[in-house]
């Protein structure tokens, strides 16, 4: 059949429905029928599955004529969707088309809720279509006889890979596709993303290194552009509105008629906890809501959440208070309003957000923000502008991931064992892995044969052997048996599941979250205040707490940073409300053009800000200090976002730290970061010893604690990943409990013994690239090397301090003995 | 005599014989601090306190038994949960093993033990403490835990952890720091 024959096929399809194929699906259709690789990119919703799953079925119709009485056995196409719950979306989709076509194309789903009894039958008969996740792709290739299974696929559609790009599950499939593309030959490779900064990298990730690929693939753009209108809930009462918070419980009468002047209102919080909360609080003051309204969050168990999204497109429900949960995949045509709670950080989330409502043609959907603090109001005023001048976040992809790696080698020495000189060219194919040198991976061959470089003969250590034709192959089957179960463990954030100590389970949170606390420590969950008493197998052991704790469960949106042009808008939206603090003083009107009501109704507290200290001008870089009862406050604001203070704050904690032995507190949010200490520093000192400069500043990162601490944290995932620590897996119980070990222990051992370890170094790395940002830490200083410092010594906390001096998730650095520290440390009586 | 708890000997290659990767160098370590510290005190007996080795028999025993050959003092073991290995192969080397052991007023055990007569030295718990200073510092560090009549040993070894205690009104605390044993009060 020709290309035209078959595309009518689906077009006429598409009338029996009652539909038109988007230009972009066609395009797709003909870019997959020509043999072409590519990056489809299109939102959700948007009839994203056939556009590349009816090329597929087309492609199978042309290539076996015969189909009706002679079906080719094996694996077809294989669908990867980040998310499991989305798997029966896809599937039923796929399935309708197959199906009405009467192609007797099968379609099966393959993730972790799969039952043993089903993938054994896969095993033996794989269905045409497979729909997995990039893990169970990966236990795939960890089963003896993965090449028969493998080498009949026609293409890899990767869906949501935006989600995957900026993960170690993106480098996960980096390396499965790179294998895949030796014992494939008829392989095409196509990935679904949303709109991101770096659409072209993005391509160029999922495809690899090699010009064949890259050469013959297209990057499809749906170009569906929703026009998206930002209305924020302004106090009425601006004066009471606290200057720092995180709920926006004050504002929730002013909610209520947004909810009730329209069909389906969707509201967004950036927590679980803020989401329990905000369905209790309505409830107790409106309970003429009750049965009207809902909650959908991760932690809630599967039926629940079924039921509310079916209850949503069925327009039985006023309201759902959600949390992230909702963001990704399945539509809902009928909701009319999306109330987003506290700053999204990220542009494209709160665009994703947006998009969740239907609007009427024409008609841009509108995103009501309200604010949880006041200052908070300047963000919106900001988002506005960055959706208007059409700003999209960066996926930064990972670089030389050896902890995958490792994973990858001992995953294909537990099926049927590899050869390096193989295995070699196709890992350095891939984007991650491009700068990988001869040493490193001999350096990784030796991590997985020896356990070490140097080559001990007397060392029994065991993973994988090398036989005597040069295979390498894992023999051991508990070894074997460890490894599958561990390639589970690269979830970009680790869900860990919440119980109290005596039993009961409460929910389940991010690794990143749980990962900051120590035992002691209390946080806020699913409405409650809990005291950890221990991290173990994955579980959180809790206790209730009597303790007030400001420590509310975060999840992404709470530790999203501001992106740099987001965060330049920002430094802009705040000249505007200098300009109009100015124009008041000389007894002006202020300019109403530029004035939007956010920063209008924040007036009142930029003036305070200007009386107690001031409110930066372009060419300005201001320095706050006072004294607390906490002890001597420092602050300083760039105005670069979180990620930047952290870094800044740490290096500029560690060159003080030189001058003279001291010790810090660090906190830092979107606006600026907070030294505190129990001395007072002199400002004067710091500027007259050029302590904002650039000059090593790579080796100042490093050695500032700060960057350790973090590092710390960072080893944790690399130790798991790479198989130095074995968790078993979630929620089921481990038998090998003698092997367990934390990764803190871990870190401090090869900090002493073994420094140059490649892991160790990663762990590094991977602050410095992926969460210090040091690109952006540098140019940050060199753009406050142009300006006037200004420097005021308060009375008191000013509007801008408040939020941060008050956030109590800190990090230290200090430069004095320990021993003197401890002399002024008293011992704390609560573990 | 010189009191030792909690050394786990063993540990980095029993978890390198199971596929863990842990630095080799990290398993030498231990013996070579243990005979720097007998050297420098030159007891007549060395008291391991329990969980000497962290389980079954691998190349590290062949380190220890050299150990005990090379050092001048006598060496006993008290029991403790971890010790698994054959109680012949430690006599073998000429060390002798107890469940406990009474020395005039004094009650040597792995797990605290509470009695009214003796004062117990133990082990087992690898105990620490949390320190918090101005600023919000907040550390943590290995200590001796001393109660009216119990003190709780850290553990030696440099691959084991340590397990953060409350202190209570009664106890004496000496951390750890530098090198240097400090005492510290809440």
């Amino acid at each position: 059949m020709k290309q035209t024959e078959l595309i009518n096929i689906a077009e006429t399809w598409f009338d029996e429905k009652g539909w038109t194929a988007f230009p972009f699906q066609k395009k797709t259709w003909k870019a997959f029928l020509q043999g072409k690789h590519g990056l489809l990119n299109a939102p959700t919703g948007s009839g994203k599955t056939y556009a590349l799953w009816v090329p597929i079925v087309l492609n199978y119709l042309k290539n076996n004529p015969n189909y009706k009485t002679q079906k080719p056995k094996g694996l077809k196409a294989i669908w990867i969707t980040p998310l499991r719950a989305l798997s029966v979306e896809i599937q039923q989709a796929a399935q309708r088309f197959a199906e009405e076509l009467e192609t007797g194309l099968t379609v099966g789903i393959r993730t972790g809720d799969t039952s043993q009894n089903e993938r054994a039958k896969q095993k033996r008969n794989m269905p045409d279509l497979l729909i997995t996740t990039p893990e169970s792709l990966m236990l795939l290739l960890a089963s003896k006889g993965y090449k028969k299974v493998f080498q009949s696929v026609t293409a890899v559609v990767v869906d949501e890979w935006h989600e995957l790009l900026g993960s170690k599950r993106g480098v996960q499939m980096e390396l499965g596709l790179s294998r895949l593309k030796t014992i494939a030959p008829q392989l095409r490779i196509w990935g679904i993303s949303a709109t991101i900064g770096n659409l072209e990298q993005a391509q160029n990730v999922l495809l690899g290194m090699d010009e064949t690929f890259r050469a013959n693939a297209v990057l499809i753009k749906a170009n569906l552009k929703k026009k998206v209108k930002v209305s924020s809930i302004i106090p009425k009462k601006m004066e009471t509105f606290p200057w720092r918070g995180h709920l926006g419980l004050h504002l929730l009468d002013q909610l209520i008629p947004i909810i009730k002047g329209s069909k389906t209102t969707l509201i967004f919080t950036n927590t679980r906890g803020q989401c329990e909360i905000w369905f209790q609080k309505i409830l107790e003051k409106y309970p003429e809501f009750a049965g009207e309204i809902a909650m959908h969050h991760g932690s809630i168990n599967k039926e629940t959440r079924l039921w509310v999204e079916q209850a949503i497109r069925n327009e039985s429900l006023t309201a759902v208070v959600a949390t992230s949960s909702l963001d990704l995949g399945v539509d809902f045509a009928p909701v009319e309003t999306i109330v987003q709670i506290g700053g999204p950080k990220g542009i494209a989330k709160f665009l994703q957000r947006a998009g969740r409502s239907n609007h009427r043609p024409g008609e841009p959907s509108v995103i009501h923000f309200l604010p949880t603090h006041a200052i908070e109001l300047i963000e919106a005023s900001a988002l506005r502008k960055a959706v208007k001048e059409d700003v999209m976040e960066d996926r930064i992809p990972y670089l030389l991931s050896f902890d995958v790696l490792i994973q990858y080698l001992v995953t294909l020495a537990v099926s049927d064992g590899f050869r390096p000189q193989e295995i070699f060219p196709e890992i350095k194919n891939t984007f991650c892995y491009q700068g990988i040198t001869e040493a490193q991976w001999q350096w990784c061959l030796n991590f997985i044969t020896l356990g070490s470089q140097s080559l001990q003969a007397y060392d029994e250590y065991k993973r994988v052997t090398i036989t005597e034709d040069g295979l390498l192959k894992v023999e051991s089957r508990q070894t074997a048996m460890m490894h599958r179960l561990s390639i589970g463990t690269i979830v970009s954030d680790t869900m860990i599941q919440v119980k109290y100590v005596t039993g009961g389970f409460i929910g389940t949170i991010e690794e990143y979250f749980i990962g900051k606390m120590k035992p002691g420590d209390t946080f806020v969950f699913a409405g409650r205040t809990l005291e950890l008493v221990r991290l173990r197998n994955m579980v959180a052991q809790v206790r209730r707490s009597n303790k007030r704790s400001k420590n509310i469960v975060s999840f992404m949106g709470g530790r999203m940073s501001l992106s740099s042009q987001m965060s330049e808008i920002l430094r802009n939206e705040l000249q505007d409300a200098r300009l109009h603090i100015d124009k008041n003083k000389v007894g002006q009107e202020a300019d109403h053009k530029r004035n939007t009501p956010e920063l209008k109704a924040l007036s009142h507290i930029f003036e305070r800000q200007e009386q107690e200290s001031t409110v930066p001008r372009n060419d300005e870089f201001l320095i706050e200090t006072f004294k607390t009862r906490e002890g001597y406050h420092h602050l300083f604001y760039p105005f670069e976002g979180r990620f930047v203070h952290q870094a800044m704050g740490g290096v500029l904690a560690y060159r003080i730290s030189l001058l003279s032995p001291i010790t810090f507190s660090l906190a830092y949010n979107d606006y600026g970061f907070e030294l505190l200490s129990d001395q007072p520093m002199d400002i004067q000192e710091v500027l007259d010893n050029n302590l904002f400069s650039t000059d090593y500043l790579f080796s100042d990162l490093q050695k500032s604690l700060n960057a350790t601490e973090l590092a710390r944290r960072k080893f944790r995932d690399v130790a798991v990943i790479s198989g130095l620590v074995f968790t078993g897996y979630p929620s089921k119980q481990i038998k090998t409990k003698h092997l367990q070990s934390n990764s803190q222990l871990l870190f401090d051992v090869f900090r002493d013994y073994e420094p140059d370890n490649l892991l160790y170094q990663q762990a590094f790395r991977e602050t410095f690239e992926h969460q210090l940002e040091e690109g952006r830490l540098r140019l940050a200083l060199e753009r406050i090397a142009t300006q006037t410092v200004v420097w005021r010594p308060c009375e008191k906390p000013t509007p801008f301090s408040f939020p941060i001096i008050t956030d109590r998730l800190r990090e230290k650095l200090s430069s004095e003995k320990l021993k003197d520290r401890i002399k002024k440390m008293t011992l704390l009586l609560n573990k | 005599m010189l009191l030792v708890a909690d050394v786990h000997l063993g540990k980095v290659t029993h978890f390198r014989k199971h596929g863990a990767a842990i630095p080799p160098d990290a398993a030498f370590k231990n013996l070579e601090k243990l005979t720097e510290v007998s050297n420098h005190f030159q007891p007549k007996t060395v008291c391991f306190l329990g969980d000497l080795f962290h389980s079954k028999l691998n190349t590290e025993w062949h380190d220890f038994a050299k150990w005990v050959e090379y050092t001048p003092a006598s060496v006993v073991l008290i029991n403790g949960n971890h010790d698994i290995i054959p109680k012949y192969l430690f006599e073998d080397l000429g060390v002798q093993i107890f469940d406990s052991q009474i020395i005039d007023s004094f009650l040597l055990t792995h797990h605290p033990t509470d009695h009214e007569n003796y004062f117990n030295f133990c082990g087992h718990v690898h105990p620490g403490v949390k320190l918090k200073g101005s600023g919000r510092q907040i550390i943590r560090l290995s200590c001796f835990f001393k109660t009216k009549q119990q003190l709780i040993l850290p553990a030696f070894g440099n691959f084991t952890g340590k397990y953060t205690l409350a202190p209570t009104q009664d106890a004496e605390i000496y951390v750890i720091a530098d090198g240097e044993v400090m005492h510290v009060s809440a």
